[in-house]
């Protein structure tokens, strides 16, 4: 299969790089370690080298080109081959919804990841020149974050212990007092980003979303209870949910931006109510927590179809082209489900927040005493939260964006918009 | 446990005092010890205590006197021999070196050296290049001979004292700065074996690791860097060989960082190995380079204000653990 050469990440904060050399044109035979190319921040030139072997068979960019950084700058693969069979393309793949861990994924290498597209770039272009602590190199490999985009603080920028805690600090938050695990899903600097999934969900959801956002920030997210790694997590009503989350993020001590879906969006709204959290920005994708229905069917339905075929009817409910939900991702829920402790906790959450048709809790009032920079994005034809009940409850100062022929997940359906609303919410709060 | 107030000469006298009591195989020649009780007053009453057969001055022949030294602690004897300036010992390094340092191993086990060479180095109030050298790297390099640094009168007593009842030649080197020194010594039968380092003072965000004159001189530069928020965890050996390998390793393992400070110059110097085996054992847990705050390479100068250019000042240990902690990344840049 053909494998992209990624424009690497020339600085923190950069999301752009000028292209200022091509060693390549297409056709051509490179093998691991030709330079292929060349570009150039505000900063700095950085050298790219092919880290595999191969024909390149598209070059999206010219010279004199601003290319977008960790986005292809080139595919190397068979002669012949097209670039809608290579790997990163599976980027632009609907977004894993109710999914299990990659792990348990059957069609793992279909369903996008961040992290391979990462591993690459760190491998074939910046780890030469990578100065990192033993240290921090360690705790860096076992929390899955990637040195190369961490700036360092040490001499000469070296990468240090306190820089890699700084993000790694979910390690610690999952000890004792009922919090989370806060997985990093992209390294960064800045306030971070956290991401809260939706009911039935897991973090792996956000996986796809994060990697189009650009922003360079760290990108965290966290399985709710009841659900993904966190299904043995005891709380159960609303209010436990809000709470664990909450302690969870007390550990990052500091400022946050907000992203939730749906259940996890009124989770977010909830949150700013707590004192010891600073929430620099919301943005509320399909938020429950807002009006009193949701469709009642949908979840006893999603939880307790058993075969491929009656998970797929329900799921159909999400979205509003029914063409957009990949059968991946369909499967690959029903693949998570063969723990069977998953199902029953998120019936045992499902209790505690619905009731039939009814949600049992409101993040309404919350919503109009946030001060900050909040962004509601919602589908015209979401089935699941009706989009009339969230408008009436919208206080004047939210932004709202409506979406045609977009239901339940905008994520999945407008999946070029909702990462350029989550980058403008979070720049908006400076 | 009850304690007094002694100098470190005061407890150095008492540790050979209660072990020439309780042993009358223990001696003490050198120069000046007996009639005029030492240079550095250590051995002030002892001929009038135990005459002049065990409390014995020599003349100006160190080859001599650590020749004596050796070949009684070979017979059966326990020898202390007192030599001025370290700078002198070195007219005895055969016997220490080939004889003293090899006979055990060379007699299959069975001789025993419990020599003890009890002598001062470092530098100190201007007495130039051949009295002011630490010299300890060259006794450390020699398997077989035990190597012994105390930084405290407490120290100095417990380690003088197990040094008489252990059975292999130790190099006992004291510091001209610490005689008169004083500090806190416990009451009664205080022994400090060897191969136990102290935690001078506790901290937790680097290593310090320092021995003799430097601790003093390090617990200083703790000080300072507590008030400017950095708390550092101040490590004294006390012996080199046998080095407590296992207290330096925990202890970089919690801080992460780790500066070793030695008076001695720099090249070839016991910091050096130090810093080799806390890389072997820590490296992936460091979050820092080893930092070594040593003398300068070259003979100590005469000149006091050279001199102490020439050796590491409470500033260096400061500027040292800033490094390591990279808190001055623009001091840094302009070097």
């Amino acid at each position: 299969m053909a494998e992209a050469i990624l424009v690497p990440q020339v600085g923190q904060d950069l999301t752009e790089a000028k292209v200022v050399e091509l060693h390549v044109k297409l056709g051509d035979q490179v093998k691991k370690g030709d330079l292929v190319a060349v570009v150039e921040s505000e900063k700095a030139s950085f050298e790219v080298e092919a880290f595999c072997e191969g024909t390149v068979i598209s070059l999206p960019w010219q010279v004199g080109d601003t290319a977008t950084v960790l986005e292809p700058l080139m595919h190397v693969g068979a002669p012949g081959e097209t670039v809608a069979e290579a790997a990163p393309a599976a980027v632009a793949e609907p977004a894993v919804v109710p999914a299990a861990t990659p792990a348990a994924q059957p069609e793992a290498a279909q369903v996008a990841s961040a992290e391979p597209l990462v591993a690459k770039v760190t491998s074939g272009v910046v780890n030469a020149a990578l100065r990192a602590s033993p240290i921090a190199r360690r705790v860096a490999a076992g929390q899955g974050l990637d040195l190369a985009r961490i700036a360092g603080s040490g001499p000469k920028g070296a990468v240090v212990l306190k820089d890699v805690a700084a993000l790694a600090v979910g390690g610690a938050a999952t000890t004792g007092g009922g919090a989370l695990e806060l997985r990093t899903l992209q390294a960064g600097q800045g306030t971070p980003v956290v991401f809260i999934h939706g009911f039935g969900a897991d973090l792996s959801s956000w996986r796809p979303l994060v990697a189009r956002i650009g922003l360079g920030s760290p990108m965290m997210a966290l399985d709710l209870p009841g659900h993904g790694g966190s299904r043995g997590h005891g709380a159960a009503d609303f209010a436990g949910l809000v709470d664990a989350v909450g302690q969870t993020l007390r550990g990052l001590q500091g400022s946050v931006h907000l992203v939730g879906h749906s259940l996890g969006a009124a989770v977010a709204v909830a949150l700013t109510q707590r004192g010891d959290l600073d929430v620099r920005s919301l943005t509320l994708i399909a938020p429950a927590g807002l009006g009193a229905s949701v469709d009642g069917a949908f979840v006893e339905g999603f939880l307790g179809a058993k075969s491929e075929a009656a998970l797929a009817a329900w799921m159909r409910r999400l979205v509003s082209d029914p063409a957009t939900l990949a059968p991946v991702l369909v499967r690959a829920t029903l693949a998570a489900r063969e723990d069977a402790d998953l199902v029953p906790a998120q019936s045992r959450v499902a209790r505690g927040v619905f009731e039939g048709s009814t949600q049992l809790f409101s993040a309404a009032a919350a919503l109009r005493s946030y001060q900050g920079p909040c962004t509601v994005i919602a589908g015209r034809d979401d089935a699941i939260v009706p989009l009339r009940e969230i408008e009436a409850a919208l206080p004047g100062h939210v932004a709202l964006h409506r979406l045609d022929r977009v239901g339940h997940l905008p994520q999945v359906e407008a999946a070029d918009l909702v990462p350029t609303l989550i980058a403008r919410t979070v720049r908006s709060a400076g | 446990m009850a304690e007094r107030e002694l100098m470190y000469r005061e407890a150095l006298r008492e540790a050979i005092d209660e072990e020439m009591g309780l042993n009358p195989s223990v001696f003490i020649i050198g120069e000046g010890i007996a009639e005029r009780g030492g240079s550095y007053k250590v051995t002030e009453g002892l001929l009038a205590k135990y005459g002049p057969k065990r409390v014995r001055d020599t003349p100006i022949a160190e080859a001599g006197m650590i020749g004596v030294g050796v070949g009684a602690a070979i017979a059966g004897a326990r020898p202390i021999v007192e030599i001025l300036y370290v700078d002198f010992a070195m007219l005895g390094m055969d016997m220490i070196v080939n004889q003293a340092a090899k006979f055990r191993l060379m007699t299959g086990g069975d001789g025993r050296v419990p020599f003890i060479m009890r002598t001062q180095g470092g530098t100190g109030g201007g007495v130039a290049a051949q009295h002011s050298q630490s010299l300890e790297a060259l006794f450390y390099h020699i398997p077989g001979l035990r190597v012994v640094m105390p930084s405290t009168p407490a120290d100095a007593k417990g380690l003088l004292k197990y040094a008489l009842r252990q059975d292999d030649p130790v190099m006992f080197l004291e510091h001209k700065h610490l005689y008169m020194t004083k500090g806190m010594v416990p009451d009664g039968e205080h022994i400090v074996e060897f191969g136990k380092g102290d935690i001078k003072r506790a901290g937790t965000d680097v290593t310090l690791i320092a021995w003799s004159n430097m601790i003093p001189r390090t617990l200083e530069a703790a000080e300072e860097l507590a008030r400017q928020g950095i708390s550092v965890e101040v490590i004294d050996p006390r012996t080199l060989v046998p080095l407590d390998r296992e207290m330096i390793v925990n202890s970089v393992l919690k801080t992460r960082r780790c500066v070793i400070v030695q008076e001695a110059n720099r090249r070839g110097g016991v910091a050096s190995d130090i810093a080799s085996i806390v890389q072997e054992e820590c490296f992936y847990e460091m979050d820092a380079p080893v930092e070594i705050v040593a003398g300068m390479d070259i003979p100590v100068p005469f000149n006091l204000t050279l001199e102490k250019a020439s050796v590491p000042q409470k500033d260096d240990v400061v500027a040292a653990v800033r490094r390591s902690l990279h808190l001055d990344p623009f001091a840094e840049a302009a070097e």
